[in-house]
């Protein structure tokens, strides 16, 4: 039983932060916000440079060959600045996914150019529906000749517009709910039978309603055996949402730092706000929910590291780590009193962030539904 | 990173399990976290453990310990006698062997130590008093130095144990002209000595704890323990070892793993409990809040293990999360059961033999006693956020 981080772990941590700190201060955040692509290019070249999208990729791949608990560090400090950028969709689920899933030759052609940030991969699994899993998935791909034609509609496709390719999940066979029969394209956003409509989210990202309405993919970018994808998808959901859970407590404790300074400065009563038990007591429940979800994400990703089984962990940690985040957000925000609610304060960025970040990639409740399978069986009738 | 118990560990655990199957019975089994000693049949189940050494481990070897043990054996030994509701050994060897051990004269070390680690005497620990509770500083009870002899009046209030217990490790004012922090001093009285008198007081699930009134017991000097006036120093760091021994979180689990087990066996309106969608959130719910507390606890004792530090702020968190979560389970799992949630004991329709509702009416006492919830957020919020006295 050991939670330390390792010289390299803390290396990664130290590096992380003091880079996020100059490139990425929460400005950043904010003019993302209004711009056209949603993340920063030059940025997320840097970030390529530093072999972050490649963390946990194969080294035969271009990557770092690392694992779940290194991409938790560094989750984690994208988070503490809200670091706008497809990190996860392309680095981690498009990337993973053709990692997975793909043959020999696809891996050799697309992962390099994720890996060095030339390519950017938005990610399309969910549908019209609250499921984030192959429940979720209507859209069809007929065959046709080696080619396939996609019809469909996806939905919270983060980065869809900025994106190079876009990696839809759709069925080959099959119906919802099962998870066999269902396969990957990579698609061209760009596409004349791609409908992209934009959907207007709290923390104003780019996220985007995508109709596939006959979109044609030849035999290069179906991506491994058809109807198979489902098995090599499911881990890499999995890293996935242990990553967005690692951003949300580095966001956490961020949120949480920012209300305590704030506290021990603010003076009313005249008195520092932070000598008021109601503050203090705040405070000190909010930063116990955040270091156990910590330990909970990093509890998870060793477990991912380690190959155990992961469902019920990873569907814990989601829970805990979206509520917990939540609720620093709304306690960090109400701490600073009116002025938290200034648009202009970076309260605002992190209050916004925190429902939209507990609601994504499968909300508590989805996951409490998971768990309850888990401990319970699945409901029978 | 690595969140696997040794091989080492893990056969240790295998041992206790295995000691718990041969030896547990209904009879030892207790309602009280982390048991009473207070029937031989419990007594000899602590004795059967300190035969085999468990009381020793990683104490010194002059004194009757076993010298060097794993770090995490008493964790593990503690975990699972929580699970199976049988007495810990923490609250002794925590308490009394720790602060003895650091701080007592080699008299008290001799006298006491080995006869505990072969759990032949029995211990009440005596703080708390009517005026002085979450406010422990405040203690009045008065200890007059009169020759070879301190003479002590006074009130004690809650003191669990002090019905069989042979000796009360007692909190006492030596100085009443010093700050209240700094007039404390800690003696070891014999029970019964003349002129203390006991008050049975019977909890709300039927246990019982004592007011103890002192009438000029008079206490031999030698038996202060450390130095006069520091009282509160050992008292304080003393309490942080028995938050932690006491607030592991297998209790909590172990209720939360038999409600599932009721969940998925029973019927409810004609319809099997577990299909129901909104008992499905809760016990999703539940899950997430104790996992989270198994995560604490591990944080806890991987921080406890360090060597001389004491996890001031990782028992406190400890302590609030397992008051919280408590409640939440407790109260959750009554209401599911609807109706049924309310029966008690030996009536025949109760889930779980009525068991859940004594562990929602005593929820609340762990949210109270030994820096209870409120308590330990001052703690937090005072000494790992530094936020400004209030
Ligand atoms: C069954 C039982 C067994 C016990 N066993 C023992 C024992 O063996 N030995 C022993 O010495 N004691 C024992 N105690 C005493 C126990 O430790 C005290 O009950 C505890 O310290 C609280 O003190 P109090 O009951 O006087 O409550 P109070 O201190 O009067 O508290 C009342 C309420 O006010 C809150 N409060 C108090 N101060 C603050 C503050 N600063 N900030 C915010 N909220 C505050 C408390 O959280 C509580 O909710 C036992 C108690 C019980 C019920």
């Amino acid at each position: 039983m050991d939670m330390e981080f390792t010289e390299e772990q803390r290396a990664l941590q130290t590096t992380a932060r003091s880079f996020l700190a100059t490139e990425c201060p929460t400005s950043v955040a904010r003019a993302m916000e209004t711009s056209e692509s949603g993340f920063s290019q030059e940025l997320w070249q840097k970030m390529a440079d530093l072999g972050w999208l490649g963390l946990v990729h194969d080294a035969d791949a271009g990557g770092a060959g690392m694992g779940n608990v290194e991409l938790a560090v560094l989750a984690k400090e994208l988070g503490r600045v809200l670091c706008p950028s497809p990190y996860i969709p392309s680095a981690i689920l498009a990337g993973g996914a053709v990692a997975a899933a793909g043959t020999g030759e696809q891996k050799q052609r697309l992962l390099p150019d994720i890996i060095s940030g030339k390519t950017v991969v938005a990610f399309a699994l969910q549908e019209e529906n609250t499921y984030f899993d192959a429940r979720s998935v209507n859209a069809t791909a007929t065959a046709n000749g080696d080619a396939y034609v996609l019809n469909g509609t996806k939905m919270f496709v983060e980065f869809a517009s900025a994106a190079d390719r876009v990696l839809v999940v759709a069925r080959t066979a099959g119906a919802p709910p099962a998870s066999e029969g269902l396969a990957l394209f990579l698609v061209n956003p760009n596409d004349v039978n791609v409908r992209l409509e934009p959907l207007s989210t709290v923390s104003r990202d780019r996220q985007f309603q995508m109709v596939l309405d006959g979109v044609r993919v030849e035999a290069d970018d179906v991506i491994g055996t058809p109807g198979e994808a489902w098995s090599a998808l499911e881990g890499v959901i999995e890293r996935g949402v242990v990553a967005l859970c690692a951003y949300m407590v580095g966001a956490a404790e961020r949120i949480h730092e920012m209300a305590t300074d704030f506290a021990k400065e603010r003076v009313q009563f005249n008195r520092p706000i932070g000598s008021f038990q109601a503050i203090q007591h705040y405070l000190a429940q909010s930063i116990t929910e955040i270091l156990a979800a910590d330990t909970t994400v990093f509890y998870a990703a060793w477990t991912l590291d380690e190959g155990l089984p992961s469902r019920e962990i990873v569907a814990k940690t989601k829970s805990f780590a979206g509520d917990t985040f939540r609720k620093a957000t709304d306690i960090g925000t109400q701490i600073h009193g009116g002025i938290g609610y200034d648009e202009s304060m970076d309260t605002s960025l992190f209050l916004r962030r925190g429902k939209q970040l507990q609601l994504s990639m499968g909300s508590t409740g989805y996951w409490e539904d998971v768990i309850a399978d888990e401990l319970l069986g699945p409901v029978e009738a | 990173m690595d969140f696997r118990f040794s091989e080492e560990e893990e056969a240790f655990r295998k041992d206790v399990q295995e000691f718990i199957a041969e030896e547990m019975t209904d009879e030892i089994r207790s309602k009280w976290l982390g048991g009473l000693l207070d029937t031989p049949v419990r007594q000899e189940f602590v004795t059967k453990m300190s035969k085999r050494g468990w009381l020793a481990m990683g104490f010194p070897e002059e004194y009757g310990g076993s010298g060097k043990s794993m770090p995490l054996a008493q964790y593990i030994l503690n975990d699972e006698l929580h699970k199976a509701q049988a007495p810990i050994v923490g609250k002794n060897l925590g308490v009394v062997v720790n602060t003895l051990l650091h701080h007592g004269s080699d008299q008290l070390k001799q006298e006491f130590i080995p006869r505990i680690l072969r759990n032949e005497i029995q211990w009440a620990l005596a703080y708390t008093e009517p005026e002085a509770g979450s406010d422990l500083a405040n203690m009045q009870m008065r200890a007059e130095l009169d020759g070879d002899e301190y003479v002590l009046n006074g009130t004690k209030r809650f003191i669990t144990s002090a019905h069989f217990a042979d000796y009360m490790w007692t909190g006492v004012r030596t100085d009443p002209d010093a700050a209240k922090h700094q007039g404390i001093s800690l003696v070891i009285i014999d029970v019964p000595t003349e002129g203390m008198t006991l008050s049975p007081m019977n909890t709300i699930i039927g246990e019982q704890t004592n007011d103890v009134f002192f009438d000029n017991v008079r206490v031999p000097k030698e038996r202060l323990v450390g130095e006069l006036n520091q009282g509160w120093r050992y008292i304080t760091e003393a309490l942080t070892y028995e938050r932690f021994a006491m607030t592991s979180f297998a209790p909590t689990i172990r209720k939360f793993k038999r409600l599932i087990e009721w969940v998925k066996t029973t019927e409810m309106n004609g319809k099997p409990m577990k299909d129901d969608p909104v008992v499905r959130r809760k016990i999703a719910h539940l899950a997430v809040l104790v996992e989270a507390g198994r995560m604490i606890d591990l944080r806890c004792v991987c921080e406890a293990v360090r060597p001389d530090y004491v996890p001031v702020n990782e028992a406190a968190m400890n302590k609030m999360w397992g008051g919280i979560v408590e409640t939440v389970l407790t109260d959750e799992a009554l209401d599911i059961m609807g109706p049924y949630g309310y029966l008690w004991h030996n009536g025949g329709h109760a889930p779980m033999d009525g068991d859940m509702v004594d562990d929602y009416l005593w929820a609340g006492h762990q949210r109270v006693a030994a820096a209870g919830v409120d308590l330990s957020k001052n703690i937090i919020a005072r000494r790992y956020l530094g936020l400004p006295a209030s």
